[in-house]
């Protein structure tokens, strides 16, 4: 479940330097045990005590983002989300994002694929005044009609932007190719025609639909003190009525096939994707694939990296992503050349995941991919507003944030014979886009 | 950029250098404030042979940071050298005389671990993050690619090709596109305002006797420092670090003093035309470098005028206005001298009614200085800045190195508290001194016609 930022206005302000850049982070903590309370009301409260460092994060994810759009209204929970962070009933934009500062913290909004996320930061002494704001956010909201069309213009020139990157541009060809009417298909940014039939009326629709406690879930990590934080979430949340998450629009993916796109786009970089339909999150191949994924592209002693960078010279970018999907999930091979090489480059990508198919990985491919993806997983989870967001959406997700223990062991199990297999499996049938500057 | 990972030494990292580090982590970590307390001091000791080193307990995670940095970069080239500080970074990736290319990442990702490097002005920083059990090899890996690096000629052609590419990316980028060009136009003639990638004719020029060389020159361990933290024990790092680095030689090496940069006369503007239809501002001043305490009256004075979500600017221009979708502004500290950027995204037409705003609200700071309210409020986020800080191992390792490389730890512990005691006047005094109206820099990114 890598995270993806796209469409956050906040974040996109990307006002100042102060947020820590979000590296890779490393493991456990040593503080740690997460209770998890349910309400009267069916809302899940998640709270970890990390008493490391004086700040907390807090996540109150919903199930709501594209998995339940329909090409008819793609990117209403992205804009639903900006416009609650947007104005309550209490204050506006303005004042929300004062209040968060004087705090020290943040607050954001916005949708992703199988979630949608209000995630705030704060010095831990503020934790109280930042969860009624988060609060306030979700249940107040004012959706004020002149803010609504602010907002559709800025998510019209976010969409026309990402036209202008190359890699974006070129993901989001993949994307639409590989899940037809399936509504991964679609960047959570919606889409431009959509965007334009979207009135305050569908905005609230869709509020009411989403923001009720089966679709919510409120994870808190920092230094805090779990009853504290169940008995506020109590009276914050507690008098909402108990209803349940929609069901997520389950329109099939097309069937996977081997096809060939080419793109022109602005700049000096020519752009190879390659990827199809992988393992969902729940999928017995998931470990699998993941560690096929990682011996490919997933770091810096991966395949891609190793071969196509290092030894031949053919890449600055390569990389392999499989993020995890609560539905169909996705595989994808990226490499980035100058277009003097975009042949030869295309061409040995190509080679790579052949390979892989035909011969089985070396025990020392195997042992080193292993640990760099629990390596990579274990420095993701370090700070609180990743252990919040991980909590947060396992639980949205179904599965609850003790997968990843499962997770864990399945990744140690993974032999050889699992990997090949399942690189035959999805691997044998994918699409290619090339984005090219024009000549 | 989404990337899955964004390469070693990437100019994106370069950037984070800048805007990030410098500008904010380098001076406003500040360990040991009120916010703190759980963490003990770090511990700061000096080698027979010169090497700083910096050990901090920290048991937030299993995880042990490793921070090396180098006391050269992009300011101690001479024109006929210019991007070889990068290129040495690169090179040090790609074999020793006790392993070859590849075994670096095969060693550190193989224990779940990850490294990577940057090349910034004062300083180039490598760093592996590793579970506490393979400390002593991230430490040993460290010595053996700063001392042992072989410099292969076929490695050599191969990396400079990489870079070349990784150029190609920095251009494509324009969030990154304009940094660099600002920082040419701030710093002319001056190499704060010199390319971190270096130049084609340089590059080619770069030769494995000449990055051999380069490195004997500046890779000494007088002219290092080296940050343990993480749940380690000070003793056996120490131990490990006398074992490993102690029998490194000193070189007598000295350093030399940073350049100080020709003041910016008049308004320097450039319009560049772009492929993207997304339009670009962004102004620059000289600022304090970062041994003068001025900078941290300037962090301030940036934060209350877009460097905040509720800032002056930001209010006006993103909320009320609606000219700009993002507008932000930082000081980035560094030795010989700093810089203040701001940098917008808006639509082309807008691009002078949003100078001509951002000139009004300087003027308006420089006549009546922030409030109460603004004047706290940075403070706040600088003492939270530091917080977010201590949650990692490495974010509170990057703030010392950087501290100690560039200006001194002590200055860095002091900080937060120093900040709290700057007055209003002395804000608006800063925007009187350092934001001029009449001398600065300015470029916009614009679709072509």
């Amino acid at each position: 479940m890598s995270r993806r930022i796209t469409a956050s206005l906040l974040l996109a302000l990307a006002i100042v330097a102060t947020a820590p850049p979000r590296r890779a982070a490393a493991a456990e903590s040593a503080a740690g045990a997460v209770t998890r309370t349910k309400l009267a009301n069916g809302m899940t409260v998640l709270v970890r005590e990390n008493p490391t460092a004086p700040v907390v994060a807090i996540s109150l994810m919903l199930r709501m983002g594209t998995r339940w759009e329909t090409r008819q209204n793609a990117g209403i929970s992205n804009f639903l989300q900006l416009m609650v962070v947007r104005g309550t009933t209490l204050r506006d934009g303005t004042q929300i994002v004062s209040v968060a500062d004087r705090m020290g913290g943040s607050i954001d909004a916005y949708a992703d694929a199988d979630y949608a996320e209000i995630p705030a930061t704060a010095l831990s002494r503020y934790w109280g005044e930042m969860l009624d704001l988060v609060a306030e956010i979700a249940l107040k909201p004012s959706i004020p009609d002149g803010t609504n069309q602010a907002v559709r213009d800025f998510l019209a020139r976010q969409i026309r932007n990402r036209a202008d990157k190359p890699y974006d541009a070129a993901f989001d060809s993949l994307m639409a190719r590989t899940y037809g009417d399936n509504p991964y298909a679609w960047d959570p940014l919606g889409l431009k025609e959509s965007l334009e039939r979207m009135d305050r009326a569908a905005l609230l629709a869709h509020y009411r639909r989403h923001y009720v406690p089966g679709a919510m879930v409120l994870a808190v990590s920092g230094k805090v003190k779990s009853a504290e934080v169940v008995a506020r979430a109590e009276g914050l949340f507690g008098a909402l009525s108990a209803a349940s998450a929609p069901a997520p629009n389950a329109t099939p993916a097309p069937a996977p096939a081997s096809a060939r796109a080419v793109l022109t786009v602005p700049g000096a970089q020519a752009q190879i994707l390659m990827g199809g339909l992988a393992p969902s999150l729940t999928d017995p191949d998931l470990a699998a694939m993941k560690v096929a994924s990682t011996i490919l592209g997933g770091g810096l002693s991966s395949r891609f990296f190793s071969e196509l960078r290092d030894k031949q010279g053919l890449a600055y970018t390569t990389a392999a992503r499989e993020p995890m999907r609560v539905g169909a999930g996705y595989f994808l091979a990226l490499l980035g050349t100058a277009p003097a090489n975009k042949e030869k480059a295309e061409a040995a990508l190509r080679e790579q995941l052949e390979r892989i198919q035909r011969q089985a990985v070396s025990g020392e491919e195997l042992r080193v991919a292993k640990a760099s993806l629990l390596g990579s997983l274990a420095m993701d989870r370090r700070t609180n507003a990743r252990q919040a967001w991980y909590m947060a959406s396992l639980e949205v997700a179904g599965v609850g944030h003790e997968f990843l223990d499962r997770y864990v062991a399945q990744v140690r199990a993974v032999t050889a014979a699992d990997v090949q297999r399942a690189a035959q499996r999805y691997l044998a049938t994918v699409r290619t886009v090339v984005a090219e500057p024009a000549q | 950029m989404s990337r899955a990972h964004r390469g070693r030494g990437g100019v994106l990292l370069v950037v984070v250098a800048l805007f990030l580090a410098s500008g904010c982590a380098g001076r406003s970590g500040g360990a040991g404030g009120a916010a703190g307390g759980e963490l003990p001091p770090p511990i700061r000791q000096v080698l027979p042979n010169g090497l700083r080193l910096i050990v901090q307990d920290h048991r937030a995670a299993d995880i042990v940071a490793v921070y090396l940095y180098v006391g050269v970069g992009v300011r101690y080239e001479r024109p006929d050298q210019l991007g070889y500080s990068h290129f040495q970074e690169h090179m040090l990736f790609k074999g020793t005389d006790k392993w070859g290319p590849g075994y670096i990442d095969r060693t550190v990702e193989g224990v779940g671990g990850r490294t990577n490097a940057t090349t910034s002005f004062d300083f180039t920083d490598f760093y592996m993050l590793v579970p506490k059990e393979s400390t002593e090899t991230a430490i040993q890996t460290l010595a053996d690619m700063a001392f042992r690096s072989s410099f292969d000629p076929n490695e050599v052609a191969r990396e400079r090709e990489v870079i070349f590419e990784e150029a190609n990316i920095e251009t494509d980028n324009p969030k990154t596109a304009i940094v660099r060009q600002l920082y040419g136009m701030v710093f002319a003639d001056n190499p704060y305002g010199y390319p971190v990638l270096g130049t084609r004719p340089t590059m080619n020029a770069a030769t494995s006797a000449i990055l051999k060389a380069y490195n004997k020159q500046y890779y000494a361990p007088e002219n290092m420092t080296l940050v343990v933290a993480g749940p380690v024990d000070v003793k056996t790092v120490r131990g490990m670090v006398d074992r490993i680095w102690g029998v490194i030689p000193s070189t007598g090496y000295k350093p030399v003093s940073a350049p100080t940069p020709r003041p910016l006369t008049g308004i320097v503007r450039k319009s560049v035309e772009r492929p993207e239809q997304q339009a670009r501002l962004a102004l620059g001043w000289q600022a304090p470098p970062t041994n003068d305490l001025n900078g941290d009256t300037v962090d301030l004075l940036t934060t209350i005028l877009a460097g905040a979500e509720s800032s002056r600017l930001a209010v006006r221009l993103r909320d009320q206005e609606r000219l700009v979708s993002s507008i932000t502004m930082s000081y980035s500290a560094q030795m010989g001298g700093g810089i203040v950027s701001l940098r917008a995204e808006l639509e082309a037409k807008d691009l002078e009614r949003v100078e001509q705003i951002i000139l009004e609200e300087i003027a308006r700071m420089q006549a009546d200085g922030p409030t109460e309210e603004e004047r706290q409020l940075a403070v706040i986020r600088a003492e939270s800045q530091h917080a977010f800080d201590t949650e990692t191992s490495d974010g509170l390792a990057n703030a010392y190195a950087i501290a100690e490389t560039t200006w001194t730890l002590d200055a860095e512990l002091g900080y937060v508290d120093r900040l709290g005691k700057i007055t209003r006047e002395q804000i608006r005094d800063a925007a009187r001194r350092y934001l001029s109206r009449a001398d600065y820099a300015r470029i916009a990114f614009q679709p072509k016609q």
